[in-house]
């Protein structure tokens, strides 16, 4: 009998299933059930169980990923929670941190803070910034407010002490007090959730996780509950949004960690398919309706931050949304997709996105009524979508309509002809994601030409080469499944678990010993969460910085002789990498240590193609070339049916049910053995490509 | 080269990616909380002739009409013929550059293919730069701190570290202030470095089209709303509350003439230099004059010289608008900070829908304190800035505590803790300080801190400067409310509970216990016309008392079930609001 390992990634629209067994992998999609999620759970499973009978009896594990956290936020249907803060403090998630978000707004937006006012409470207690407590807990004062939120039927209690982080005792003593006082009221204390200094942010992400739990705890009861009754009999796995997994208890205990689970699940997806073919570090890209996501992966580990937010009034800018601090991978969110429309703005110049017409009206060309024109407008009338197979045909698209909503808009303010304007709108946001890219990348302190582009989403692989070459990425990596990348991450991941220690000590007076001790500590605990006989990694990194900064650099370590000169070594080379010069004035701190276990990789066999033969072109058609900056006819290939090594020379298009890649003059592609188009990006393009530009210009 | 639209978007477009990087490299590697936490910087890029072409989308407000004058200043003392790769120019000259000592400017020119294609310039607000700290007791510039001249900083990549040794021997922290100076070069490095490669990658020799486009569409941008405006002269003038320990009392007057899509901006009439550090050099004075214009009328537009360009800023030489050497400038903010106000007040009737209410906390506060912890013996120097309410527009209520015009994020409570010997006891928001109004102000704030026991010896000290705007719902200049809405309330300052002039640096004791207030911003219509049902939820957040509702709204609140009472407030909204009686 198979061993099945099921991903199931809930997204907004579709529910997406990935079952890995046997050698081979079974994908599902249906929509997804805003209200009662398990429902299109079980749907999904019910389908799959026709080709896979027994698929949960036989299941060794399934993993889960779902955008029910952030869904409870934004739709405002969390718990009535109430805050609990020191003594003269309750203001603080009101005040928030003073600032706009953009200084050109007159009339700036935020969202309601979520707890409101009159459910803000204020206790005595205070510690200092080093721990001590100069105030204990005034406990008669908590039982009393207790009582208040008794009798106002409060559903959830969040607690934030000032310096909580440094000292936890008053935060864990009114826990204590709460629950044999409030025994079914949901608790969150900050000195759990969020460890860290800061307390506006500290308080939003504990006030997010008490509003969000009961709602998420429920659910995934409800989910593991039904699983059972369908005769699964093992671990129900929860991804959070660092690619870690965590059982449904761990997961109900800090539901925020969850908010970003799906990206996350498509970044480990990417990441995998970089490691079967070898690829160095990545630029995982994943292009939608409505956004584009990019994220870094090097050695298999995805950029990662603490900063993050949720429910911005502007989805696209940050400082508009309740920020929270959780592990996170460090993914850019652009707002250029499918959808986004193309207008003329005040300047007389052309502006594409953020604004989506998402999927009602949609574009002009899916003739639902949308009447202005978006990139897929475009994409259709440069020839690099096909009418008749979009969606593999069951999604009939309207060029004319497409051609009418460009030369209305566009042509007709700036006299561009529909081709034009239409190669202008792929211009544009092409470059509007490789500008975001390059700050992200800067960020990150790498260098763009150095990595692979890998590609996702239905929109993805038609301007993934174009914008590698834009940011002088010399290949393009387009995986199988590109669908249900996220659902699919769900099973390439490698269960791990991750722990962390804030050290803020100078380089030099770090004891050494007394590190490893910490190491082993943090990593013994984890370790205890792996299946008994999984063969562990870990994997372990120091945040190092100039004392005085607020931004560390992350150095890998796996012990040795000399540690410190080589970590202060690794130290200088980044930060000159990253910033073209090292400072001589300040000493190196260490800011925290790092380490994640995990089960050494099992990759899930996942066979590529099948045919025997090259595939002929299935058809020619004329496409817009934007390296060459003119129309050629170019062959059409039916994806499905290439060899295993087949080479194929641009331009050319190579088409497939949910995505078309499109190739320029000079590129190459090359398909793996594990079904991935494979890129080569023509060098030196920039040079014809901009004199191509002006060349349509003038068309 | 004619550009086409397309072109000329990727390139614009790509220009203000290249100094937001520039910015993100700043960022990443600064020591001082005025950028890590204020933004209180800039990064720009410019054409061969000087014209600002993008800057940071990351910065404040202040730097909007300083940048592109700054640059020109460093072309004039060092001409194009003067300069070699790897070379940069600084100066913290006010008058030159962005108005007080403490701004360093670095700018480097850009080399391709042998020419000067392009300048960057970074400014940054530093921590210290020597002199008195922080306070508006000086009476020229020689107590403000070390002046840098306009000085190669590096000569073809070469440091010239005689700068850097002045530098440490005349300020408090050189260790920081270096660091920032480097952080600053690392900006400049990204931009040039990025600039090279958008040359080579599109196979341009300058930018010269591309300047010429992006100028002449945003001058034209904005020159379209500004003829939507009714033509004519609108004037306003207000007298600040006293400056303390300053004799003069400062008087600004302000001409606010739309013409042929301009707007000209005359302070014919402004008192002169004050022997107080509160003097805004032409650079500062023009910066907060032009932003609320652009912010009212074309705020989408990227900035850049054309977008400057249909506004003038004019005012006497030697007005305390237009101050010369070797006047005082350190908390040139302090009136700087009021110019939306006084030219919104100008413009009230002219476009209602485009003013706010006063921001409570403007001009903003400001704190700095500084001395030697017993702990570890190591010096702390600890800035802060709280925000006062938010003023009401004709669309909304204000936001409660919320920075304008300026742009500076709190520095948490947790982190001021654990950098200076001092303990919060409160920072919470004032009831019925947002100014009444159909749209009703953003509220006030109190925060009170105390001056930790057991942490000072007797060579140990703590000492420093609280600043504010010492303004409220009466006196010369009130927080004003807009189009019939209520002055915003509150301010104040206390030590032990007394009340003390702000802006005056201080020696505080263990357990001294110090204690200020910033007000509320101004409400916008007539209060009396408030919906009852938003002044009942007000009320219920606490945010209105029930005094207040009735007082300032004539919403009438039972205090046992918080409904409204309608029968009285009918009877209570029909005897007429204090605002409309007031205007009557």
């Amino acid at each position: 009998m198979d061993e099945y390992r099921i991903g199931i990634d809930i997204g907004g629209t579709f529910t997406d299933f990935a079952v890995v067994g046997g050698g081979q992998v079974h994908v599902e999609k249906v929509l997804t059930t805003p209200d009662r999620p398990e429902v299109a759970v079980l749907d999904g499973l019910t389908r799959l169980n026709r080709a896979l009978p027994n698929l949960l009896g036989a299941a060794e594990d399934v993993v889960h990923a779902t955008t029910l956290v952030t869904n409870v936020v934004l739709e405002g249907k969390g718990a009535k929670t109430a805050l609990i803060t020191t003594r003269g403090f309750r203001d603080i998630l009101e005040i928030g941190r003073e600032v706009r978000y953009t200084v050109f707004d007159m009339f700036i937006r935020y969202p309601k803070p979520l707890v409101p006012r009159n459910l803000r409470f204020e206790v005595n207690e205070r510690i200092l910034s080093d721990g001590t407590i100069v105030e204990p807990l005034d406990e008669t004062g908590l039982r009393a407010i207790a009582a208040s939120l008794r009798d106002q039927k409060i559903e959830a209690v969040a607690i934030c002490f000032l310096h909580a982080y440094r000292n936890p005792e008053n935060e864990a003593r009114a826990v204590e007090i709460l629950r044999e006082e409030l025994p079914n009221v949901e608790i969150s204390a900050s000195h759990e959730v969020n460890p860290e200094p800061k307390e506006y942010e500290r308080t939003s992400t504990t006030v997010v996780d008490a509003y969000v739990k009961r709602v998420v705890s429920h659910y995934l009861e409800r989910l593991a509950k039904a699983l059972r009754q369908r005769d699964y009999r093992n671990n129900l796995f929860i991804m959070l949004s660092n690619g870690g997994t965590a059982t449904v208890s761990t997961a109900k205990r800090f539901p925020v960690q969850m908010l970003e689970s799906g990206p996350a699940a498509g970044v480990e997806a990417a990441s995998y398919f970089a490691m079967l073919a070898n690829l160095g570090p990545i630029l995982a890209f994943d292009m939608g309706g409505t956004t584009a996501k990019l994220c870094i992966v090097e050695d298999g580990k995805a950029a990662r931050t603490r900063s993050f937010e949720v429910a911005r009034v502007h989805r696209f800018i940050a400082g508009s949304g309740y920020p929270v601090t959780i592990p996170v991978y460090d993914l850019l969110e652009i707002g250029a997709g499918g959808g986004s429309i193309a207008r003329i703005n005040d300047l007389g110049l052309i502006e594409v996105g953020p604004a989506s017409a998402g999927s009602v009206p949609g574009p002009a060309c899916y003739g639902l009524g949308g009447e202005l024109p978006t990139v897929t407008d475009a994409d259709l009338v440069l020839g690099h979508l096909n009418a008749d197979y979009f969606l593999g045909g069951d999604m009939k698209l309207d060029r004319m309509a497409a051609e009418a909503a460009i030369a209305a808009k566009l042509g007709t303010p700036t006299g561009l002809s529909p081709l034009a304007a239409a190669s202008g709108i792929y211009q544009l946001v092409n470059e509007t994601m490789a500008a975001a890219a390059r700050i992200y990348v800067t960020e990150k302190g790498k260098a763009a030409g150095r990595l692979t582009l890998v590609s996702s989403g239905g929109a993805g692989p038609v301007h993934a080469v174009d914008l590698a070459r834009k940011l002088g990425i010399r290949k393009v990596v387009v995986p199988p499944y590109s669908g249900v990348m996220s659902s699919l991450g769900l099973l390439t991941a490698p269960l791990a678990f991750e722990r962390s220690r804030s050290i803020h000590q100078l380089l030099e007076t770090v004891d050494v010993e007394q590190l490893e001790a910490t190491f082993a500590e943090l990593e013994a605990d984890a370790a205890a969460l792996l299946p008994p006989g999984a063969t562990k990694i870990c994997e372990r990194s120091l945040d190092l910085r100039y004392s005085g900064q607020d931004y560390a650099l992350e150095v890998q370590t796996s012990g040795g002789a000399n540690l410190k000169e080589r970590w202060k070594a690794a130290f200088l080379a980044a930060y000159e990498a990253q910033y073209g010069t090292v400072d001589d004035e300040n000493p190196i701190e260490l800011a925290a240590i790092r380490t994640k276990v995990r089960q050494a990789v099992v990759l899930p066999a996942i066979s590529g193609a099948k045919a025997a033969r090259d595939a002929a072109p299935k058809g020619r058609r004329d496409m817009y070339v934007a390296n060459l900056g003119e129309v050629r006819l170019v062959p059409v290939y039916e994806r499905a049916a290439l060899r295993t090594g087949q080479k194929i020379e641009g331009p050319a298009v190579i088409e497939e049910r949910e995505s078309t890649t499109v190739v320029g003059d000079g590129d190459s592609v090359t398909v793996d053995s594990f079904g991935c188009l494979i890129v080569a990006v023509a060098p030196t393009v920039a040079a014809t490509a901009s004199a191509g530009e002006v060349e349509v210009a003038e068309a | 080269m004619q550009l086409d639209p397309v072109t000329i978007q990727v390139l614009w477009q790509r220009l203000v990616s290249i100094v937001d990087e520039a910015a993100t490299g700043l960022i990443r590697t600064a020591y001082t909380p005025s950028v890590k936490e204020y933004y209180d910087f800039c990064c720009a890029v410019f054409d061969r002739n000087g014209n600002m072409l993008a800057h940071s989308t990351v910065t404040t407000a202040g730097f909007l009409g300083i940048v592109p004058e700054v640059m020109r200043n460093f072309v004039k003392f060092h001409p194009p013929e003067t300069l070699e790769p790897g070379d940069a120019i600084i100066t913290n000259d006010p008058w030159l550059a962005s108005g007080h000592l403490i701004d360093i400017s670095i700018a480097s020119p850009i080399f391709h293919r042998g020419q000067i294609v392009g300048y960057t310039l970074c400014i940054v607000h530093h921590l210290d730069m020597g002199g008195r700290m922080s306070t508006l007791e000086s009476k020229n510039i020689y107590e403000e701190g070390l002046k840098i001249p306009v000085l190669k900083l590096y000569e073809r990549g070469k440091l010239n570290k005689a700068i850097f040794e002045f530098m440490k021997a005349n300020i408090r922290v050189p260790d920081k202030v270096l660091g920032d100076v480097r952080a600053q070069f690392v900006a400049n490095h990204v931009c040039m470095r990025q600039l090279i490669n958008l040359l080579e990658e599109y196979q341009l020799e300058g930018l010269e089209d591309l300047a010429h486009e992006i100028i002449e569409r945003s001058d034209a941008s904005l020159r379209a709303k500004i003829r939507k405006l009714p033509e004519g002269t609108y004037h306003n003038e207000v007298t600040l509350p006293p400056i303390p320990q300053c004799p003069d009392r400062v008087r600004i007057k302000v001409a606010v003439t739309i013409k042929n899509g301009g707007v000209l901006i005359d302070y014919a009439g402004t008192s002169g230099e004050v022997g107080a550090a509160i003097n805004c050099v032409l650079n500062m004075t023009r910066s907060y004059s032009a932003y609320p214009i652009k912010l009212a009328l074309d705020p989408t537009v990227p900035n850049n010289d054309g977008a400057m360009r249909p506004i003038t800023v004019v005012a006497p030489v030697g007005s305390v608008v237009n101050c010369q050497p070797p006047a005082a400038t350190w908390g040139r903010t302090m009136i700087s900070h009021l110019f939306p106000e006084i030219i919104f007040g100008a413009l009230e009737d002219v476009m209602p829908e485009l003013v706010l209410g006063a921001n409570g906390g403007c001009p903003a506060n400001e704190i700095y304190l500084h001395g030697r912890r017993r702990r570890d013996g190591r010096s702390f120097l600890a800035i802060q800035q709280h925000s006062g309410g938010f003023g009401a527009s004709h669309r909304f209520d204000g936001y409660s505590t919320l920075c304008f015009p300026n742009n500076t994020r709190n520095i948490p409570i947790e982190v001021t803790e654990n950098e200076a010997p001092v303990r919060f006891l409160r920072k919470a928001l004032v009831s019925d300080s947002g100014g009444p109004g159909f749209n009703r102000g953003g509220l006030g704030q109190v925060v009170e801190f105390s001056i930790l026991d057991g942490e000072q010896g007797p060579e140990d000290f703590a000492e420093g400067s609280v600043r504010l705007s010492n303004r409220g719902e009466t006196g010369d200049f009130p927080l004003q409310g807009r189009c019939g809405g209520g002055n915003g309330r509150g301010g104040g300052l206390w030590l032990n509970d007394k009340p003390i002039d702000h802006g005056i640096y201080r020696r505080f004791k263990p357990n001294d216990r110090i204690t200020f207030q910033l007000g509320g911003g101004g409400g916008f219509g007539v209060a009396f016309k408030r919906d009852a049902g938003r002044v009942r939820d007000d009320v219920i957040a606490g945010l209105v008392s029930i005094e207040g509702a009735a007082r300032d709204y004539g919403v009438v609140i039972d205090p046992r079930t918080y409904e409204v009472n309608h029968a009285a407030t009918e009877a209570l909204r029909a005897r007429g609001c204090p605002a409309e009686r007031r205007i009557a």
